[in-house]
């Protein structure tokens, strides 16, 4: 299966539909918060509408010193790494930028993430903010090199840093079935980056929120919604990665990859109701002394096989 | 209301204070707050609503204000002591948030810039002035700003200085106070001010771990902030006032104080060592540790417990999904060991229904949040369930 780039006069449409996918994930965490608050979970699918109806009405808050600058790009900044992270992930045999080294542009723009959270911890002025900050980039040591090497191993595979090209590999076999720990690894650092369910200590209570301690208005929106864009554009990699994309029979391939991208992302919105927050500094340790050396032997073992494949 | 009021107001959100000893309207609130599909606020910026649940004494009144300044608006505000009045008190702020002209005057009459904690007006209780000489003291000092003098480590012994309504509105302060603000009075200390420090906003920076006294647990040279913890916080013992004293994030020295209600509580609110009382405990240690299904759960098994109603297979079903979670042993496991064992012990104690009756002083809760991080000691503190209601309001004791 071949992938094209299409003119860039749809790129508001392909950002459109992140967002449209982000609101559907949003929907259905409201709906589950519901079940668990006792009512019916229809009654929560409002949640994004009425929430941002809410921030868009509310004043911005401002404080005393704040480095305003750095706090609105920190803000911002979740969103717009979410937008670039789609650019390169194709839907069916259509792609926004066909990029040579799509991977690793992934990669850069999840790198961005350290840097925004940490601004809109640093903005405000604020301690509970700053201690936010602080805490996102203590698990962002922790999942960082992971999620590089789990990166690594579906583009040993398909020998290509190009999306089509891990697409058009896994013809017949997706790459989940030989590489499921870097599929899970993949899914975790999803969560880390979306400060999302167990990896969601930077916004978490025991900082008052952290680093959305003290933005309310179209500010908390932006972050919300960029978590939300985060999560949904890390589904939307990961089952182009590793779960076949566009591949599969009878539907037509931009159906498969929003199916499949819908499914990874319902797991992850899912999970949160499922685990507490991990305290970040309990978190470096397992990671680099148990997962980093799993990923490692997870790519020796692909490369092997590629290298005997021929 | 037109279709976005109606729309926003379907996840109002609301910051709960409780006053020492009015536990039981407390939860009438969170219970009316769920069953309105409302949510309950992290801090300040994040609420809608402001509900004070029994009668504050002045200091924890000045606190309550204070951060009543903090809510960004469109804000309401309600205040109720009798349980049965949580629905009124919240149909009540649901009228104040609808009300376009009355939000409008309200933003039009709040000051654009945001202020910088109780001004020296405010001060209750004769404040003592600061006993360090005046005359190179900058101009930016008499500023409402900095106003506050917490001298933090060096004379926690001294209950008067513990008095400013200032630091009251703790941990959900804008930072421009909690840095600033608190660490003048550090500075002042030792007497090696540094007249060049640049001070953005008109506030201090944070003074040099090497100008400090105190240990620092890593060996790094962090600067040192005074941060108050409480007494309006979420998930927090009722009016309790923690003065900590960070190093980056570890609490290297706490002081803590209860702001009382004004006069005694009524008895009829003495619920916390009840079943419901239980659950509460555990709901707040779960909320703390970002768990919010089973916090939320665990609240609903409170409300049941005080009607009476409580399904004891749905209390099992809960306590064993608790019981299972590894990520949450692993989480809270060795955080704030006493004789009966750590946190995560306690949460066990409490779902067995074989709570012990714990006798933990102000004194013991600083001794065990120093040397954690902020985070960490936010467990602690919520792991000991401590009752702020039935105990005599004893100045500041001194523990660093």
């Amino acid at each position: 299966m071949s992938v094209d780039q299409v003119s860039s006069a749809w790129v508001p449409l392909a950002a459109a539909l992140l967002l449209a996918v982000a609101a559907a994930a949003a929907a259905l965490d409201g709906a589950l918060a519901a079940r668990s608050l006792g009512h019916h979970p229809a009654s929560g699918l409002l949640t994004p509408v009425a929430e941002t109806a809410r921030l868009f009405r509310q004043r911005r808050r401002s404080t005393l010193a704040a480095d305003v600058p750095l706090w609105r790009i920190g803000g911002a900044g979740l969103l717009t790494a979410a937008l670039l992270m789609v650019v390169v992930v194709p839907l069916g045999r259509w792609t926004v930028a066909d990029l040579a080294v799509g991977v690793v542009w992934f990669n850069a723009m999840d790198v961005l993430l350290w840097a925004a959270v940490w601004l809109a911890g640093w903005g405000p002025n604020s301690a509970h903010a700053l201690v936010g900050g602080f805490r996102f980039l203590a698990q962002a040591l922790a999942y960082e090199l992971p999620l590089m090497f789990a990166l690594t191993t579906p583009a040993v595979a398909a020998q290509s840093l190009r999306l089509g090209d891990l697409v058009a590999a896994q013809e017949g076999l997706w790459f989940v079935v030989w590489m499921p720990v870097a599929f899970v690894v993949f899914c975790g650092a999803v969560l880390a980056f979306s400060v999302w369910g167990p990896f969601a200590a930077a916004t978490g209570s025991t900082t008052a929120g952290g680093v959305l301690a003290e933005t309310s208005g179209v500010d908390r929106w932006l972050v919300t919604a960029g978590r939300y864009a985060l999560l949904t554009a890390g589904a939307a990699f990961g089952a182009t990665a590793f779960l076949g994309g566009g591949q599969g029979p009878l539907l037509p391939a931009w159906l498969w990859t929003l199916l499949k991208t819908a499914a990874l992302l319902a797991v992850l919105v899912a999970l949160r109701r499922r685990l507490p927050v991990l305290r970040p500094e309990r978190l470096v340790a397992p990671a680099w002394l148990v997962v980093l050396p799993l990923t490692l032997l997870q790519l020796l073992v692909v490369s092997v096989v590629v290298v005997v494949r021929g | 209301m037109d279709l976005i009021t109606r729309l926003a107001t379907r996840r109002t959100a609301v910051l709960v204070v409780e006053v020492p000893g009015w536990a039981a309207t407390r939860w009438a609130v969170e219970r009316e707050v769920r069953d309105r599909g409302w949510r309950p606020a992290l801090s300040p910026a994040d609420a809608d609503v402001l509900v004070v649940c029994g009668r504050p004494g002045a200091r924890l009144a000045t606190a309550v204000d204070h951060v009543w300044t903090q809510l960004p608006g469109p804000r309401a505000r309600a205040a109720l002591t009798e349980p049965a009045s949580a629905a009124g008190a919240l149909d009540a702020a649901l009228t104040q948030l609808t009300d376009r002209d009355a939000q409008r005057r309200d933003a039009v009459d709040r000051p654009d810039e945001p202020s910088p904690g109780t001004g020296a007006a405010e001060r209750v209780e004769g404040e003592p002035t600061p006993s360090e000489p005046q005359d190179d003291e900058p101009p930016a000092f008499d500023d409402p700003g900095p106003a506050q003098e917490d001298d933090g480590d060096s004379d926690a012994g001294e209950p008067g200085d513990m008095d400013h309504g200032d630091m009251d509105h703790g941990g959900m302060d804008h930072g421009g106070m909690d840095h600033g603000g608190m660490d003048h009075g550090g500075m002042y200390d030792h007497g090696d001010m540094d007249m060049d420090m640049p001070m953005p906003g008109g506030i201090m920076l944070a003074g040099a771990g090497g100008n400090d006294q105190l240990p620092d647990p890593d060996g790094l040279d962090l600067d040192v902030l005074h941060l108050p913890l409480g007494p309006v916080l979420p998930s927090w013992p009722a009016g309790l006032l923690l003065h900590t004293t960070l190093q980056g994030d570890l609490v290297v020295a706490a002081v803590p104080e209860v702001l009382p209600a004004d006069g005694a509580p009524p008895s009829a609110q003495d619920v916390r060592r009840s079943p419901a009382g239980r659950w509460d405990a555990v709901a707040t240690l779960l909320a703390l540790a970002g768990w919010d299904d089973a916090a939320t759960r665990a609240a609903r098994l409170r409300d049941a417990a005080l009607d009476g109603e409580l399904h004891q297979g749905d209390a099992d079903r809960l306590a064993r999904r608790i019981r299972r979670s590894r990520l949450l042993r692993a989480s809270l496991r060795g955080l704030g060991e006493l004789p009966d064992g750590d946190a995560h012990d306690r949460l066990l104690h409490w779902l067995d229904g074989a709570a012990a009756e714990r006798t933990t002083t102000l004194g013991d809760v600083a001794e065990l949040v120093t040397g954690l991080d902020l985070a960490a000691a936010r467990l602690v503190v919520a792991s000991l369930d401590l009752d702020t209601a039935h105990r005599t309001p004893a100045p500041a004791e001194a523990t660093s």
